[in-house]
């Protein structure tokens, strides 16, 4: 066994462009590589936009940060988001015509894959193994794993006793050491979504099982963990929370007048936090989800 | 002096030489269970032989130092030792304060936590630190990471490494203006060629890098801490086989500690928290177990307190419990920023 040399390693990973470069600064550069991030967030916060985004992202050229490589897409939720997809096809090709001329289509370069059981996603990460090794004979030179979602899988075929959770939480550090193999073997970047629960105690007693910063965790008003537990928390390297809160504006009268909704407008605010990554402090950024993608805010604007 | 010239009945005599020794110094280093293991006698009888023997050479010999327990010392000797130990500081002199200095070299230091606490920052904070020339009070050693989740970020490791040489180079503007030649600022990527970094996807690679560390570090003399990060992930998935776990885990501890007191090298591992069940509660600890709990000297666990992050000494043969608060910053692990206010307050 030798070490590895520092130096002879590019000094910086390599990332995947979200598309924005606002949100590309404020994530050091993208998604990256060798590593497994996490996107938390409620329903309807932006989980599957960013993640169904980066499938195309990946397939842009280096000079553009992307990966110039396939993606794939593990999806246990259903339905599959066709419709999406194939607007952001469009909006993709729009930005991009030169490289995505009407010859060459997106979609040739995502694959999708549906994994029903913890299990089934365990086998298909096995069988990859093999297929990723001949990348030319599969055509799967795959560069971005993106699974959505990983608690579907997990929250409803386990019991709530010791011996389920036990072989739950073998299973995660299972599934992740293949991720965490396959990622390093080829410089994948993997992107996990996952589900929120409900946090059930008001005071900030527990702060031993607290993970990460608990203030950004308030999506629409409530406070919330990441589902899955502690020991999920110990097999992503990154975690992402996506929030969503309505905010009132454009109030002109100074008081609010319930009766004459016109003078108030409630628009949604997106933030997207870091709750902990090795690479990134403790930071949160505003999004908006428009037909063309997941857009960064400045804040300065 | 020769076997056959020693006190010791004929018949042990031969077996002695008919097993090899011919000199009673080749005895010296015997453990009496291996000479009873060789000569096919019991085990009372092998550590009689030996007493005569030693018996003999000692009035032989005006040393008085004790050849048949090789390597023992007295207690005095080793609090002088302990005394000239040196430490890794970990850049926040609160969290040093509590450790009476930093980490400690010839030791095994297991720091815990919940994820994103700072204990991979922590882990490549060590392995820069290690670096500081002793001119700046360092040891101006070369540190081993071995990575087992994939958390080390190059990009981090330069950050930190560049705060470092800024802070020494602060350090030298501000306490050596007549001295020039140590002008000489380490470059950041100096501090990147001599970590190494070894990256380990299961856990039979884990087993053999950390036997395979007692030749690495024997060529590369410079090493002065081995940090792991973590030793738990492989071990959390799929053992079936509890006993195997806890002899593969305890047979690593044991080589852990062998390696630090061989060649003065501080052991770091990192390790991660677990909820534990007993009493009809749920509450935090450490992953890997009871039996792990005694494979460290020192354990110290990282938790949130308030919006601040604590460390605190939760075993120690020397420390005392205490625990002290640090902030993970861009430039690396530093003092809490509040609590400083504190003490301008006061």
């Amino acid at each position: 066994m030798t070490p590895e040399n520092l130096l002879h390693r590019p000094t910086h990973t390599q990332y995947c462009t979200l598309g924005c470069p606002i949100l590309d600064a404020f994530l050091g550069g993208g998604i990256p590589c060798n590593s497994i991030t996490e996107l938390v967030a409620e329903s309807g916060c932006g989980k599957t936009q960013l993640s169904l985004q980066l499938l195309f992202t990946a397939q842009l050229p280096l000079h553009l940060n992307g990966l110039s490589a396939s993606s794939l897409y593990l999806y246990s939720e259903y339905p599959f988001p066709n419709r999406r997809l194939d607007q952001l096809v469009e909006s993709f090709r729009s930005s991009h015509p030169i490289l995505f001329a009407s010859s060459r289509d997106p979609r040739d370069y995502i694959f999708t894959r549906n994994c029903q059981t913890a299990q089934d996603l365990l086998d298909v990460l096995l069988l990859l193994e093999s297929r990723l090794e001949k990348p030319k004979e599969t055509r799967l030179d795959i560069k971005l794993i993106v699974i959505d979602s990983i608690a579907a899988l997990f929250r409803s075929d386990f019991d709530n006793n010791p011996a389920d959770l036990k072989r739950r939480s073998s299973l995660f550090f299972k599934i992740s050491s293949i991720l965490k193999s396959h990622a390093r073997r080829r410089g994948i970047a993997i992107v996990v979504t996952n589900q929120v629960v409900d946090s059930m105690d008001d005071n900030n007693g527990s702060s031993g099982v607290r993970v990460g910063n608990l203030e950004s965790m308030y999506t629409s008003g409530r406070r919330v963990l990441p589902a899955l537990g502690l020991s999920w928390a110990n097999c992503v390297n990154s975690r992402l929370f996506l929030s969503r809160h309505e905010v009132i504006e454009g109030v002109e009268n100074g008081l609010p007048d319930s009766d004459y909704s016109g003078y108030v407008s409630r628009r949604k605010r997106r933030e997207l936090h870091v709750v902990f990554a090795p690479h990134l402090p403790h930071s949160s950024c505003e999004f908006v989800i428009l037909r063309d993608g997941v857009f960064g805010v400045d804040e300065c604007l | 002096m020769e076997v056959l010239k020693s006190p010791l009945s004929a018949s042990q005599k031969g077996k002695l030489i008919s097993a090899g020794y011919t000199s009673i110094n080749l005895l010296s280093s015997v453990s009496p269970s291996h000479l009873a293991l060789e000569l096919k006698i019991s085990e009372a009888e092998a550590l009689e032989i030996l007493k005569t023997v030693s018996d003999g050479s000692r009035s032989e010999s005006t040393s008085t130092s004790c050849t048949i327990v090789k390597g023992a010392q007295s207690a005095w000797d080793m609090l002088q030792e302990e005394e000239t130990l040196v430490r890794i500081t970990t850049s926040s002199s609160d969290f040093d304060n509590i450790l009476g200095g930093g980490i400690s070299c010839k030791e095994v230091t297991e720091i815990g936590g919940v994820p994103g606490i700072g204990k991979t920052q922590l882990g490549i904070q060590l392995a820069v630190n290690v670096q500081i020339p002793f001119d700046y009070g360092g040891l101006g050693g070369k540190a081993i990471y071995i990575d087992t989740e994939g958390s080390f970020m190059v990009e981090r490791a330069l950050q930190i490494a560049e705060a470092c040489g800024d802070d020494m180079a602060e350090y030298s503007r501000l306490y050596r203006k007549g001295f020039h030649s140590h002008e000489v600022k380490i470059q950041p990527k100096d501090f990147l060629e001599n970590i190494f970094y070894f990256r380990v996807c299961s856990y039979t690679e884990q087993i053999a890098l950390i036997n395979y560390l007692d030749k690495f570090i024997t060529d590369h003399k410079d090493v002065k801490v081995v940090i792991i990060d973590s030793i738990t992930f492989h071990f959390r998935q799929d053992f079936d086989d509890m006993a195997l776990r806890t002899r593969l885990l305890g047979g690593m501890a044991l080589k852990l500690m062998k390696l630090a007191r061989k060649f003065g090298v501080a052991v770091v591992v990192l390790n991660q928290v677990t909820t534990k069940y007993s009493d009809g509660s749920f509450h935090l600890a450490l992953a890997l177990g009871d039996s792990w709990s005694h494979a460290s000297t020192n354990r110290i666990i990282l938790h949130w307190n308030g919006n601040e992050r604590y460390a605190y000494i939760d075993k120690s043969p020397s420390l005392r419990s205490a625990s002290a608060p640090y902030s993970v910053t861009g430039k690396g692990i530093r003092d809490s920023p509040s609590n400083n206010k504190r003490i301008k307050n006061i």
